[in-house]
């Protein structure tokens, strides 16, 4: 029954406008970096080598398909967990508002599976958003603009990674950027699960994302402690993938920090749930 | 004696220091339509809710089917199908999809074929592939009974389920509820304000008040037992009151050419025959508003 | 009777002053002329490589950049023409291969003071600076060490306003007499390397980094190792357009 459940949740989905709205604005988002870059992108290559031109000059196709695919990703950051956030924060809250939540949980189905399905659901969206993004920023970026070596500059300096050594990396970064989607998608998911309507969810999910991101960035004692602990600051743990040598340790406590996150949330969800009273 | 499909001892539901329900008891056996009545706030949409799990009880033991509801869930929603107030549906979903999703987890195997003589069953034919964005709330109650009917459940649970459809609707759902009991022996808990459907179809009945019982038991019974209101037609209205005051019956009140006495059935032969022993012709005899009567006198008593 | 040599022997001070100036002058005209000349040879030396190709790899080795060596081509057509290609990206220092040659090629422009000798790699190299006559030039100061017998810049130090100091170390094989080097090790101080933080890829990242306090300290190498000239052999002008 879980899997006619979550069949019935993926028709849901595919019948909802608002799941093509956040194709639709990757899309566009997307095509606007790329236009951006192929008509000015020389001013972000210099942005990335202007700390070295005293000394050094680069030489080489600089702004290629793997520079521009790796720009969009930081898309990863406000704008695709918004659009995660718009569809999965309306799996149980939108069908409270609707009312349909009283007619699916009359039906055989225990509601721990209602929800995993929902929430499997939700992944499965997530995964098929992350895809489209791939292919736009990786494929189209490609085409656009050719092959050539990925340049990433951090704040302790610049890395140069040959295109032979990009795809696997890529190939990580997306996966590891599914998981901290998946993270937004259970946040929201949990949200959704204490409101009767579509927007406290999604309005909830990014103002806890803004406000950790600030904590995260802003350089003070008392948030020291607690940054480590902070999903946001682990969100753009693919990164990691793009460094040489990797920081195996840093990207396993990511990775076990999200995988925290999700558990939690999701036992939080699953517990409100079961004993939330229909009313609506 | 028929098995009992539904019990319900001490029922109780708090929100904080709010009581919903405080104490409703009553039992649905099978076969029969049972009548769930109430004034507004009676605690009667709580109560149905308790009964499908969507509302967990504060108190008090619910069965069906012979089993906990708090323990065996599925079991007994697999057996249910229930339309509880108004019916909602996924709007961007055609009738024909919204039905299949739900069929889907009923825990029946269901084909196209069934769910479009199901749509045809509730008068929808034609309109399986249109969007329930369209569609009129006389066609979505339909559509609630095609969802609530095609996983064929014992147990029919209706909370208001002729809101909304035209007189021709109503006599139709009033007849589908008939032939599931008298054709199908299934199990009918129906929920209404209209007095007069459930006078008409239901065999036993429960009226809550405050979220407490203040009555249960067959229809009929429990209406017999009560005085009625019957009005006579006679040609001499003033010579039909006085004849009454002479014999000390009080209880009338005279409308137009119309005597409306509050006696109870026996009482009402015997005032026939005084009256036409005393040379009042009477036209008509009739029994008005007997549920409703009793209904109003209970819930404000 | 009077030796003639004690009358040669009895010259007056003025007389040794003078002849002690004119000495002093001799030499150093002398070494002006020398200076010259030795530049000029070593630039007819590399003059007589009209334009070659040549197979590179490139190793950086600087604190603030992680690459793995690459391989690319250079091409360098006379006077001023020079490319690298590469499937990667190449860093080379930004004044390469090509400003000696533009240095080396007006020693009008420049005051040529002939220093002493040093010895690099076990060879004898003339030290030679080249200061231009004009400000307004970008050059401020080349120091060559030469080896005169070859005709072989083995080291240069070329300070410029725009780019400040880079060393350059220059081995030679085959293609000596070319004056085309088989590995350049250009030393670069890294002192103003500066990453903008706003731009940089990890903002709010957890991980730890490690502070290099002596870093600024620092210098950074390349490391170019030339093989397989291809000289005078003819270089299409489109090769040069980017």
């Amino acid at each position: 029954m879980f899997f006619k459940s979550t069949y019935n949740e993926l028709i849901k989905i595919i019948a909802k406008p608002r799941s093509y709205l956040g194709l639709a604005a990757i899309t566009l988002i997307v095509g606007l970096i790329l236009l951006a870059m192929k008509l000015d992108g020389g001013m972000y290559i210099s942005l990335l080598t202007s700390p070295f031109e005293e000394s050094l000059t680069f030489e080489g196709n600089l702004l290629n398909g793997n520079l521009v695919g790796f720009i969009i990703l930081q898309m990863l950051i406000i704008h695709v967990p918004l659009l995660i956030a718009f569809v999965t924060g309306d799996l149980v809250s939108g069908e409270a508002a609707m009312g349909t939540i009283r007619m699916l949980l009359t039906k055989p189905v225990s509601r721990t599976k209602i929800l995993l399905s929902k929430y499997l659901a939700g992944c499965i969206y997530t995964f098929f958003v992350l895809v489209w993004l791939a292919f736009m920023a990786i494929i189209m970026g490609k085409w656009l603009f050719g092959i050539g070596d990925l340049m990433v500059l951090k704040s302790d300096g610049l890395v140069v990674l040959q295109q032979e050594d990009v795809a696997w990396r890529f190939f990580f970064g997306f996966a590891i950027a599914f998981l901290s989607m998946v993270m937004i998608a259970t946040l929201s998911l949990t949200f959704s699960c204490f409101s009767e309507n579509s927007i406290g969810p999604i309005v909830s999910t990014m103002g806890i994302i803004i406000l950790f991101t600030i904590i995260g960035t802003i350089e003070v004692p008392l948030f020291d402690t607690i940054r480590p602990y902070l999903f946001t600051t682990h969100m753009a743990a693919w990164r990691f993938m793009f460094d040489k040598p990797l920081l195996l340790n840093e990207l396993w406590f990511s990775l076990t920090v999200l995988l925290a996150h999700i558990f939690v949330l999701l036992g939080i969800a699953l517990y409100k749930f079961q004993r939330k009273d229909i009313l609506s | 004696m028929s098995k009992k499909i539904i019990e319900v001892k001490n029922l109780k539901k708090n929100y904080g220091s709010f009581n919903a329900v405080k104490n409703v008891n009553f039992d649905v056996f099978e076969g029969n339509v049972f009548g769930f009545l109430g004034p507004n706030g009676a605690g009667k949409s709580t109560t149905i809710r308790i009964l499908l799990s969507l509302i967990s009880p504060s108190g008090g033991n619910v069965k069906l089917f012979g089993k906990d509801i708090t323990t065996n869930r599925d079991f007994i929603l697999s057996k249910i199908g229930c339309i509880v107030e108004k019916p909602d549906f996924y709007k961007y979903l055609s009738a024909e999809k919204n039905i299949e999703l739900f069929a889907r987890i009923s825990g029946v195997k269901v084909d196209k074929s069934r769910i479009h003589e199901m749509l045809e069953f509730v008068g929808l034919r034609g309109r399986e592939k249109d969007k329930l964005a369209g569609f009129s709330h006389g066609m979505k109650q339909r559509l609630g009974f095609a969802q609530t009917l095609i996983h064929d459940p014992e147990l029919i649970i209706l909370d208001e389920p002729t809101t909304g459809l035209d007189p021709q609707g109503i006599i139709d759902i009033r007849n589908l509820i008939l032939q599931l009991k008298n054709e199908r022996n299934k199990t009918v808990l129906l929920s209404s304000h209209i007095l007069s459907e459930i006078e008409l179809i239901a065999d036993r009945m429960v009226i809550i008040n405050k979220g407490e019982t203040i009555a249960e038991g067959n229809v009929q019974d429990l209406l017999n037992a009560q005085e009625l209101i019957v009005a006579y037609t006679v040609d001499d209205i003033n010579k039909a009151k006085q004849i009454l005051e002479q014999n000390e019956i009080p209880n009338f009140t005279c409308l137009n050419n119309e005597i409306l006495l509050h006696t109870s059935q026996l009482q009402s032969a015997e005032i026939n025959k005084l009256f036409c022993s005393n040379e009042i012709n009477v036209f008509s005899m009739e029994t008005k508003r007997k549920l409703e009567d009793y209904f109003l006198k209970l819930v404000n008593h | 009777m009077m030796h003639k040599s004690a009358t040669v022997c009895r010259l007056s001070p003025k007389k040794i002053t003078l002849v002690f100036f004119l000495f002093l002058f001799a030499k150093a005209h002398s070494q002006i002329v020398n200076g010259n000349q030795i530049i000029y040879r070593v630039y007819a030396q590399l003059q007589k490589a009209k334009d070659y190709k040549v197979d590179a790899t490139i190793k950086v080795d600087l604190p603030f950049i992680r690459i793995l060596p690459i391989n690319a081509k250079i091409f360098v057509k006379q006077p001023n023409k020079f490319k690298v290609e590469s499937k990667s990206i190449a860093i080379v220092p930004r004044q390469g291969f090509d400003q000696l040659n533009k240095i080396l090629s007006d020693t009008n422009e420049v005051t040529v003071i002939v220093q002493v000798t040093e010895l690099v790699n076990k060879v004898d190299a003339q030290i030679i600076s080249l200061i231009p006559l004009q400000d307004t030039g970008d050059l401020i100061l080349a120091k060559l060490w030469i080896d005169v017998k070859q005709n072989l810049v083995l080291k240069s130090v070329l300070t410029t306003k725009l780019n400040g100091t880079i060393l350059t170390e220059y081995s030679y094989g085959t293609f000596a007499n070319y004056g085309l080097p088989d590995a350049m090790i250009f030393t670069v101080d890294i002192k103003k390397f500066k990453i903008p933080k706003a731009i940089a890829a990890d903002i709010n990242s957890n991980a730890t980094k490690k502070v290099d306090k002596d870093l600024k300290n620092k210098k950074g190498k390349i490391i170019i190792t030339l093989s397989n000239y291809l000289i005078n052999k003819g270089i299409s002008e489109t090769v040069f357009i980017k």
